[in-house]
């Protein structure tokens, strides 16, 4: 039956769906989970790594760019972190396209992009691949972390339809539901960043399928991470993706560390 | 000499040439006169007349921007055209400042200029428009002051001194002559101050600036001026107002001269750096609070920022 | 002789334009308000080419608006003064560029402090805490280097803006005559009868 209406992303089904951009949402909701959490004086951001393969040379990148993987995380602009979860190929070119509409932004006006305005400019073309014939809707959904003057820390959400709506803590990708409901149960107003870096790595541990997180040496999965708050100096905001060898001390801090299962053989 | 009798021994025009070219190679045998002027024989020595150009890629160009046909057809060099000299009249006599900077077209020609001109121990003149002008005739006047006590067996009144100069240039209108120049000095009737300029103007009055900085000295001199200024103050307004046009006007600068006029003739007060008044004020001298000038020296760790008193941490302002 | 003035104090910037519409050597009209209010806490004063001013100013004006009603809040001081530069610089190459002069002060709610642009026509833009175009620069300049506080009160501002448009009437040929003057503070826009 759904066969007739899905083949094309412009036309709606007798039930009034969009069936593409459905199925679009549907391959979210297996990606590597996201989560963000709006904090009284910043915002965090963790993600879930999906480690293909043992053999996987993950050298090159491991330092790379502004710190982490870059596979989840990314700087949108240098007052917006932006977290993905669906195809990474198609993720990759929104990150693109994101990052000049911020530096256009930047350009035209000499000031960093309001963070709800960056969001709108993705989602205006999100949705212009939901509608014009013969293209398919990006498999991809966004968290925005960022800050600007006129409404300060800020979190955001869209989807492949090009909705968006601002959340204080929300997630995206598989599980997202079971994520949501811990978040909701934990989430206080006036949350610092201290302890939203707490929560989200807990509520992150708790969604994602193996017990115990790591960084890179856990193979099954890791751990992609990021705050951005205001450098205390220059009351610019500050963005920071966190590196591995950061992510692995910062799991040791918060009890939820992997036993390194090589040192225990050899302890035992 | 041998070699002269031979050069012209011969009527043909092209040996004649080859043997002043060989002799101009040859400088031992031209006398010490014929140094530098090729005696005459610039032309014959060199094989064909030419003509000395700039080395610069448009030299039409170039020779627009350095002389000043607009002033005079006959195409004289600029300068001196950006000037501050100032003059004014109070109760404690005559304050004269001006700047020491000359300019060629965009070029500083020198910062160290003397733009008061000392015509006697009682009358002073400043300096704008052409450098050679202004010095060339009022010294000239100063000959004519001198002359004047020799004759009349009484110093010269600063009016009567003014109006010479003034009939003198008058003389030369349209021939190129540039001055704009304050007559300052004490006579029988007090401290007076004259403009005189090549146009053939000359006006009495209490306060002038002439120059291209002069817009910019005004600003602070009449906001300052008054008849009852106390000797110090019209010293540091003078300064204060040389300064702000040798900060505002690139065409101005470097150091400023400063002469007070009383009844025992005119005294140097000093000379000052301009730069040194912007960040550290004239050094200690009477009338001066000794601190900068400058705008940003004198409002440091001022703000126009108006945060709400009611306002928690500011969380940032960006 | 087209005069505009702008001086920034604590917590203000009050901008004044004079109000004469001149074409040659005769004035066309005398009330003329060249001060434009761009946002609820923004005000540019623009002089330069006629026809040029009005039509260029009209134009940023309607752009500003634009702005505001798509996000819900006007842009700011700064980024505003940005993108009416860039509008300028842009102009500038293009077959008939805007011969327009600008100041463009506001106030900033967001960090609660304002801000005065100096724009020209060729599209330079510098920020300043007092600012002139036209003839009334060469007087009124150095007259604020030694007279401006950055802290003034509202009326000590305008005894500083009085000044300048005294010393403009006592050494400049042609004088303005009357000006417009208004202010921009964390309470908005208001106009000011000198």
């Amino acid at each position: 039956m759904a066969r007739r209406y899905d083949s094309r992303t412009t036309i709606f089904s007798p039930e009034g769906k969009l069936y593409q951009v459905e199925y679009a949402m549907e391959a979210i909701s297996h990606a590597g989970t996201v989560l963000g959490l709006l904090a009284k004086d910043g915002v965090v951001l963790a993600a879930e790594k999906k480690v293909t393969g043992k053999l996987l040379d993950l050298s090159a990148t491991k330092e790379g760019g502004y710190g982490g993987s870059g596979e989840k995380i990314f700087l949108l602009s240098s007052n917006v972190i932006g977290g993905l979860a669906g195809l990474t190929a198609d993720a990759n070119s929104l990150v693109n396209f994101a990052r000049t509409a911020a530096q256009r932004h930047l350009l035209a006006y000499d000031e960093d992009i309001p963070v709800e305005l960056l969001a709108q400019r993705l989602c205006d073309m999100k949705q212009g691949y939901t509608q014009f014939g013969g293209l398919r809707p990006f498999g991809v959904s966004l968290l925005y972390a960022g800050y600007d003057p006129h409404y300060q820390f800020q979190l955001y959400r869209s989807d492949p339809s090009g909705n968006y709506s601002g959340w204080k803590a929300t997630c995206i990708g598989a599980n997202n539901g079971t994520a949501q409901s811990l978040l909701k149960q934990e989430y206080k107003d006036d949350i610092e960043v201290k302890d939203a870096i707490g929560l989200a790595l807990r509520t992150m541990s708790k969604t994602m399928d193996s017990t115990t997180l790591g960084s890179e040496k856990c193979r099954r999965s890791a751990v992609e991470f990021a705050v951005l708050t205001l450098d205390p100096v220059t009351g610019k905001p500050k963005a920071k993706i966190y590196r591995p060898a950061e992510i692995d001390l910062l799991l040791e801090k918060e009890g939820l560390a992997k036993k390194d299962e090589d040192t225990e053989m050899k302890a035992a | 000499m041998n070699t002269l009798v031979q050069r012209f021994s011969t009527t043909s025009a092209q040996s004649e040439i080859n043997k002043a070219k060989a002799l101009a190679a040859d400088d031992q045998d031209f006398d010490d006169f014929a140094w530098g002027s090729e005696a005459g024989f610039g032309t014959i020595a060199k094989g064909v007349p030419t003509f000395s150009l700039p080395a610069v890629p448009d030299p039409r160009a170039f020779l627009r921007l350095h002389t000043d046909d607009h002033a005079d057809p006959n195409c004289r060099i600029k300068i001196q055209h950006g000037t501050t000299t100032l003059a004014f009249r109070f109760k404690g006599g005559v304050i004269v400042a001006v700047d020491s900077r000359a300019t060629a077209g965009s070029y500083i020609a020198s910062g160290t200029v003397k733009k008061v001109i000392e015509i006697n121990p009682y009358l002073l003149g400043t300096m704008a428009g052409g450098a050679a002008d202004c010095q060339f005739w009022e010294t000239y006047l100063g000959m004519h002051c001198r002359l004047h006590e020799l004759r009349n067996r009484e110093r010269i009144s600063v009016s009567a001194a003014s109006k010479y100069l003034s009939n003198l240039v008058y003389n030369y209108k349209g021939m190129g002559l540039s001055m704009g120049t304050m007559i300052c000095g004490w006579d029988k009737t007090g401290p007076s101050v004259f403009y005189v300029d090549s146009d053939g103007t000359r006006l009495k009055g209490n306060l002038f600036s002439v120059g291209s900085g002069s817009t910019h000295a005004y600003g602070v001199l009449d906001q300052g001026y008054h008849w009852d200024l106390s000797d110090e103050d019209a010293q540091e307004l003078g300064r204060r107002s040389i300064y702000a046009a040798g900060h505002r006007d690139a065409y101005s600068g470097n150091t400023c001269n400063l002469y007070h006029i009383k009844e025992d003739g005119w005294h140097f007060i000093g000379n000052y750096d301009i730069s040194k008044m912007h960040y550290e004020g004239p050094g200690n001298v009477p009338g001066s609070e000794n601190v900068g000038y400058g705008y940003d020296v004198r409002v440091v760790g001022r703000s126009s920022a108006n945060p709400p008193p009611s306002a928690p941490t500011p969380v940032v302002a960006a | 002789m087209e005069t505009s003035f702008a001086i920034t104090g604590k917590g203000y910037v009050i901008v004044a334009a004079d109000t004469t519409a001149s074409r040659s050597i005769i004035k066309m009209k005398t009330d003329e308000d060249k001060v434009k209010t761009l946002s609820p806490h923004l005000l540019m004063a623009y002089s330069g080419e006629p026809g040029d001013t009005v039509h260029f100013a009209e134009y940023v004006e309607r752009n500003i608006r634009l702005y505001q009603i798509r996000n819900l809040y006007p842009l700011r001081p700064s980024a505003a003064a940005a993108w009416i530069r860039r509008a300028l610089a842009t102009s500038l190459r293009s077959r008939s560029p805007y011969s327009v002069n600008l100041l463009v002060g506001g106030y900033d709610t967001a960090s609660h402090d304002p801000h005065l642009y100096w724009i020209d026509f060729l599209g330079t833009m510098t920020e300043v805490p007092f600012a002139a175009h036209g003839y009334g620069a060469y007087f009124a300049l150095s007259l604020l280097d030694r007279y401006h506080d950055p802290e003034a009160s509202l009326e000590d501002g305008l005894i500083a803006l009085k000044r300048c448009i005294r010393q403009v009437e006592e050494r400049l040929v042609v004088t303005p005559g009357k000006y417009k003057v208004k202010v921009v503070s964390k309470d908005g826009i208001q106009e000011i009868d000198l």
